[in-house]
């Protein structure tokens, strides 16, 4: 008798146990892989962005050199600004062509497959190498390129525009191009998901189609923008393949700088433009997150 | 509703430019890969209509001034190495998702920690990879020090894929197997696996495709052994023909391949579910 009672309550602790502490087990490799290959390289960087730097080899004296050196140049200095202002226009013209897209396939395509169809469409494109996609628009843009072959043939220029390539606008051109279908998808996503009586008793009492949009429609797309804008921004800050491929080298990006100065061994300067831009970024993540819990739209 | 019809027909005829817009330099790249070689450049006007530039990417085209691209060697590197972060990335977004779906403290933090992954900008982790790879002593290779990264990336998109499969899923089913004393890891193979397969096909693409154009956490850490993006990275520097656009073209041709091949299993998992479904009703009838 005593062996059964004091079998259940071992066998129920054994059981509990497991169940208890199950999701750590589950968790464990995700977690430490995260640990080990994103936190400790990110900490690295931090670390050796106050290491000197002597010609061709790092040494770990601790020392502000490289910070100083970073914010008085005015190369670097300039790098940073020229970050943030291709960001955002990128980020504003990926949102401004994106949305209406989304806005089309989201709410005025009702039918299902014919939604989906469109939005594989967009996304197409994406199954050709990246690098190939941006060296793709050289032939467009150039000055023998097929814009100004197709405008000269109508008539409306009477030279080759020049500016189309190996300028800033030919890096925002194709970024847009790259970028603005990850605008797309969430809002298209998001609008999808309204219900349609929503808008419906809106009407009947007699909304307008302006306020519908102004009141509800744009309202509950919010967390796709946002999402979009995270995708957007992530990606844009950390370029520099399309900026020196379609601005011949003229456009330095903050990656850009990152990529020069690791190829002439600079570790530390290198590191120290790593951190400027992982700030940028943890600045401009969190702001976007402050608007929309990630968590709870899935 | 009828004065909303003239603005669907505005907003189509800009989808349709869009679509234009996204598909223009894929058009260029199309007709230009059928250039003249080994003369013809990588811009218009064509010369002459010619495959050459197919021809010179199999490697089939007499030699000439222009190096063919090391499609045998990198190409390998790049499938395998996509493959590997395949498996790996799922394994591990499937058993952290399996774990968000009880509620534990400190979820918040290992959702933001796992997102952190995707959300990072791929130079900066190859970066600080290559700095503790060479504080460490350890040589940089595609199959090491890149892989991790790869898997660094690819491994959120499975988690959230996984995570959104998981919300939307009976778990009575589940409970009803475990209150049967079906023990854990069998009641997942059984049960659990077969129901979220679709999401695990959707996991697997994400990282297939993601990890093989995987470009920016590569550049400094794959070594001197290259994968097929650092390979074309390297014509940037020097000049570039067509037969890239060939290469792009025949890439895109393939990924066709790899889309029709889910297309079908994606169909095959939800037909034998549907059949099941239809004989359990007859059993029941």
């Amino acid at each position: 008798m005593s062996a059964v009672t004091h079998d259940i309550p071992e066998e129920a602790g054994r059981e509990s146990f497991w169940r208890r502490n199950l999701h750590f087990f589950l968790l464990a490799p995700g977690v430490a892989w995260m640990v080990l290959f994103l936190i400790v390289p990110l900490v690295m960087m931090v670390y050796v962005s106050f290491w000197t730097q002597t010609t061709f080899a790092i040494n770990s004296t601790l020392t502000t050199k490289s910070w100083a050196a970073f914010f008085g140049s005015e190369t670097y200095y300039g790098a940073l600004i020229r970050t943030l202002r291709l960001w955002l226009t990128v980020l504003v013209l990926t949102f401004l062509a994106g949305y209406p897209t989304a806005l089309f396939i989201g709410r005025f395509v009702r039918n299902k497959t014919l939604q989906t169809v469109l939005l594989v469409t967009c996304v197409i494109p994406f199954w050709t190498s990246f690098l190939i996609r941006v060296l793709a628009w050289r032939p467009m843009l150039g000055k023998e390129g097929a814009i100004n072959i197709v405008l000269e043939k109508l008539g409306l220029i009477s030279g080759p525009i020049e500016v189309l390539l190996f300028t800033e606008l030919s890096v925002i051109i194709g970024m847009v191009q790259i970028y603005v279908v990850f605008m797309v998808g969430p809002i298209a996503f998001m609008l999808a998901r309204i219900d349609d009586s929503l808008i419906e008793a809106a009407r009947d009492l007699g909304a307008t189609p302006l306020t519908i949009f102004r009141k509800i429609i744009f309202p509950l797309s919010l967390p796709g923008v946002v999402v979009g804008a995270i995708f957007v921004s992530v990606m844009v800050l950390g370029e520099f393949a399309t900026a020196s491929a379609l601005s011949g080298r003229k456009v330095n990006l903050l990656g850009n700088i990152i990529v020069t100065q690791v190829g002439s061994l600079k570790w530390a300067f290198a590191a120290v433009a790593g951190v400027v831009l992982t700030a940028v970024m943890a600045v401009v993540i969190t702001g976007l997150l402050r608007l929309v819990n990630l968590q709870r739209e899935l | 509703m009828h004065h909303l019809v003239g603005l669907r027909w505005l907003l189509g005829l800009y989808t349709a430019l869009f679509i234009a817009f996204l598909y223009g330099p894929f058009a260029v790249m199309a007709i230009l890969s059928f250039q003249q070689g080994p003369e013809g450049g990588p811009q218009f006007p064509i010369r002459e209509w010619s495959t050459f530039w197919y021809q010179h990417v199999m490697g089939l085209a007499p030699p000439s001034r222009i190096a063919p691209l090391p499609i045998a060697e990198a190409l390998t590197r790049s499938l395998s190495l996509a493959f590997a972060t395949m498996v790996v990335s799922t394994v591990l977004g499937t058993l952290t998702a399996q774990a968000f779906r009880t509620r534990f403290k400190g979820s918040g933090v290992v959702f933001y920690l796992v997102v952190l992954g995707m959300m990072v900008p791929g130079v900066l982790l190859g970066l600080g990879m290559a700095l503790v790879a060479d504080q460490l002593g350890i040589d940089r290779s595609w199959w090491g020090t890149a892989f991790v990264l790869h898997v660094v990336y690819t491994y959120p998109f499975a988690f959230l894929v996984m995570l959104a499969i998981f919300n939307r899923f009976d778990r009575s089913v589940e409970e009803a197997a475990w209150s049967l004393g079906v023990p854990p890891a069998r009641t997942f193979r059984k049960v659990t696996f077969p129901m979220i397969f679709p999401g695990v096909l959707s996991a697997m693409l994400f990282a297939l495709t993601l990890s093989y154009d995987e470009f920016p956490r590569t550049l400094f850490t794959a070594g001197s052994d290259v994968t097929m993006p650092i390979a074309i990275y390297g014509t940037f520097a020097v000049e570039i023909h067509p037969n890239l656009f060939a290469f792009g073209i025949l890439t895109t041709l393939f990924s066709f391949a790899v889309l029709t091949v889910y297309g079908i299993l994606m169909g095959l998992s939800t037909r034998r579910a549907r059949a099941r479904f239809s004989d359990m009703q007859e059993d029941i009838a």
